[in-house]
């Protein structure tokens, strides 16, 4: 029985290492890509499947300059930015959507389905007319609205699904003791969705840290553009460095993973949120 | 600003009598973006804006792989950089849709004597709305170590690449993924070109004619050969050239000043692509001005800089192998540096831009349909003379003939 117990334990860890594995991975060869000379990335005799730490100072020379700090500055400050308007709007939308009867409201929710069955590449042109009339080009808070145009409907689905979940009794409960709609939302549901918010948060966040069309469209001055069109910019006509891109790319994709084990805990609980109703 | 300073600005003979007023313009072009050229580029702006106190030229940054697409879209926004410096399809579409500054008053052709071959195909609809920055044809680059005999036949061609190709290195190498859509254009267009093919008479497409047929036919069997790196990138493949993993590959002039920069000590040389017969394409790259900009003058200032004689023998340096708006002569340290040289100059004269003649403005839509097709023939969904006609068809009803 113990022998059995242990060979499942065993299995079980060997599974969670390779799954760990696989995940890792793709950040680990970039590491070592980054840190490789063209002929070791080229050469199919010798394999570098540990770092060669004497290149490191790719590392330093991507940095060196100062503009790749100033990437991420921007990344995260529009990624903060769209969060925070992508949920600060996607909570009273989702709450409408869920708890009141209003003309128009599946009209409203395919609407919303609506704008993600459309690429950006469609979205742009007008957009980019619709920003330059409004003076919103060459700024990151254009490029925030922009983003939380795209993030929003799917906060606001995933927050209605959420606040679905949420027993009406409740409010009304509530309602008995004298709270209007905005308490209700506010004491009562939002502590109960937390999870769902957090799950939302880190889908508004990946979708504005990665989005790139908006980004090189809307943005002229390379001081003011984000990390993943300074990405982009290493790749050249005729010549690419590959490791300062894959160097960059790990200095882009570190902070993404950062803000995603802050909230996975949250995630986890969140993604099952409004699945079950009552 | 006192005459004096202003007359450090380009002067008189190239027509343009606008004074340029005080401004800061922007100027794109992929070429800043690589790691080979771009900093020899931003050298020859640097020294213009020391040249003078008027103009100041900054770089406008707009990755090379979405560059035609974002600089179209911002300029039919009514916007975009004030310079561009365009490929052939992207600068047919922005001409003929009044994105660009007709130049026809502000460029005399003949006192600046422009080379007139490339120079013909910067007018659309009897107007002028550039200058060659940078004229580049295709020939065939090989590594003299792993080749020391450059295959003179289509046949030696094939038989080379596949005699090469052994353990990590490859015979050969193309591009051949949908990402690099314009790249592959660029690939197939020598095939086509070196078959007796062309995209069109000049006022009928001929996609589906039998030469363009052989030519992708020829250009799919060393696909089939297994000869090539297949999936990779031309930024991998080209690094692999570099370092003596490719013995191969059809590429421009500009490409060498890249291969010297990625491997310095790479044994290499250019030949005359090895196909029938004696075309092959030509990466022309007009410098244009926005008609949004609102310093034109500035930015013809420029142009008109880089125009000098001495501006254009230093451009050259910088681009390589490539050719420029007016005739210049090889330094005898880059003829040393790079013996090649006269091959890739002698082939301005079978050099074809890589535009479809006739449907300059279409271009990139016809390129979007034939890539998709060839590709879709490569993968053994269909064969290449179905593949064409396809194409055809589409590509008709996309121009309405």
């Amino acid at each position: 029985m113990m022998h059995r117990i242990r060979l499942g334990v065993a299995g079980r860890t060997i599974a969670v290492l390779v799954v760990l594995g696989l995940a890792i991975f793709p950040v680990y060869w970039m590491f070592v890509t980054a840190l490789s000379s063209d002929e070791e990335l080229f050469s199919s005799s010798s394999v570098n499947i540990l770092p060669n730490f004497s290149r490191f100072g790719v590392f330093a020379a991507a940095l060196a300059d100062g503009q790749v700090v100033t990437w991420l500055l921007n990344s995260l400050i529009v990624a903060a930015g769209t969060t925070v308007l992508s949920i600060g709007l996607g909570i009273p939308l989702g709450y409408a959507l869920s708890r009141f009867t209003f003309r128009g409201k599946a009209a409203v929710g395919l609407a919303l389905l609506f704008t993600q069955m459309l690429p950006e590449a469609l979205l742009v042109v007008p957009l980019f007319a619709m920003f330059r009339r409004f003076d919103l080009l060459n700024s990151l808070h254009g490029l925030i609205l922009a983003d939380t145009a795209f993030a929003l409907p799917v906060v606001s689905l995933i927050l209605k699904g959420a606040i679905d979940g949420v027993p009406r009794d409740l409010d009304e409960a509530a309602r008995v003791d004298g709270s209007r709609p905005p308490t209700v939302l506010a004491r009562i549901i939002l502590p109960l969705i937390a999870p769902a918010i957090a799950a939302a948060a880190v889908i508004a966040f990946f979708s504005a840290w990665n989005e790139y069309v908006f980004a090189v469209t809307f943005v002229f001055d390379k001081p003011l553009q984000p990390a993943s069109v300074g990405v982009a910019g290493f790749i050249g006509e005729q010549d690419t460095s590959i490791q300062s891109i894959m160097a960059v790319g790990l200095l882009f994709t570190l902070p993404a993973v950062a803000f995603y084990l802050f909230a996975q805990r949250y995630v986890v609980s969140g993604m099952t949120a409004g699945a079950v109703k009552g | 600003m006192g005459a004096g300073t202003l007359a450090g600005c380009s002067s008189e003979p190239q027509g343009s009598s606008a004074t340029p007023q005080q401004a800061t313009i922007t100027f794109a072009a992929s070429t800043l973006g690589d790691p080979g050229r771009g900093p020899g580029l931003q050298k020859l702006i640097d020294e213009y804006n020391s040249s003078q106190h008027v103009v100041t030229v900054q770089p406008a940054s707009v990755p090379y792989p979405t560059f035609g697409q974002t600089v179209l879209t911002q300029m039919g926004g009514g916007e975009g950089p004030d310079l561009v410096r365009f490929d052939m399809p992207e600068f047919s579409t922005a001409a003929s849709s009044g994105l660009l500054e007709p130049l026809d008053d502000k460029i005399d052709a003949q006192k600046l004597k422009l080379i007139p071959g490339p120079d013909k195909y910067l007018t659309v609809d009897e107007h002028r709305y550039g200058v060659i920055f940078e004229n580049s044809n295709y020939g065939m680059f090989y590594n003299k170590d792993l080749i020391p005999q450059a295959p003179k036949t289509f046949e030696e061609f094939v038989q080379t690449a596949k005699n090469t190709t052994k353990g990590d290195v490859y015979g050969l190498a193309f591009r051949q993924t949908q990402a690099e859509e314009a790249g592959v254009w660029q690939d197939i267009f020598n095939y086509v070109l070196g078959f007796g093919g062309d995209w069109s008479d000049g006022g009928k497409l001929t996609i589906d004619s039998p030469k363009v047929i052989e030519g992708l036919k020829a250009y799919q069997q060393l696909y089939d050969a297994n000869v090539i790196p297949k999936g990779a990138d031309a930024a991998t493949f080209r690094k692999m050239f570099a370092n003596g993993k490719v013995g191969m590959e059809l590429n421009n002039g500009g490409y060498v000043t890249a291969t010297k920069s990625a491997n310095a000590n790479l044994n290499f040389s250019v030949a005359r692509i090895p196909f029938p017969e004696k075309k092959q394409g030509a990466l022309l790259a007009p410098i244009t001005i926005n008609a949004n900009s609102k310093h034109k003058d500035a930015a013809l200032d420029f142009i008109n800089w880089l125009l000098k004689p001495d501006q254009q023998v230093k451009l050259q340096e910088v681009l390589g192998a490539s050719s420029v708006a007016t005739p210049t002569e090889r330094s005898a340290e880059s003829l040393q540096k790079f013996p090649f040289l006269p091959v890739l100059d002698e082939l301005t004269e079978s050099g074809v831009p890589q535009i479809v003649k006739g449907f300059g403005p279409q271009t990139a839509d016809i390129r979007h349909i034939v890539v998709s097709q060839v590709l879709a023939a490569l993968q053994g969904q269909q064969d290449m003379a179905t593949a064409m006609e396809k194409a055809q068809k589409q590509a008709e009803e996309l121009v309405g003939r």
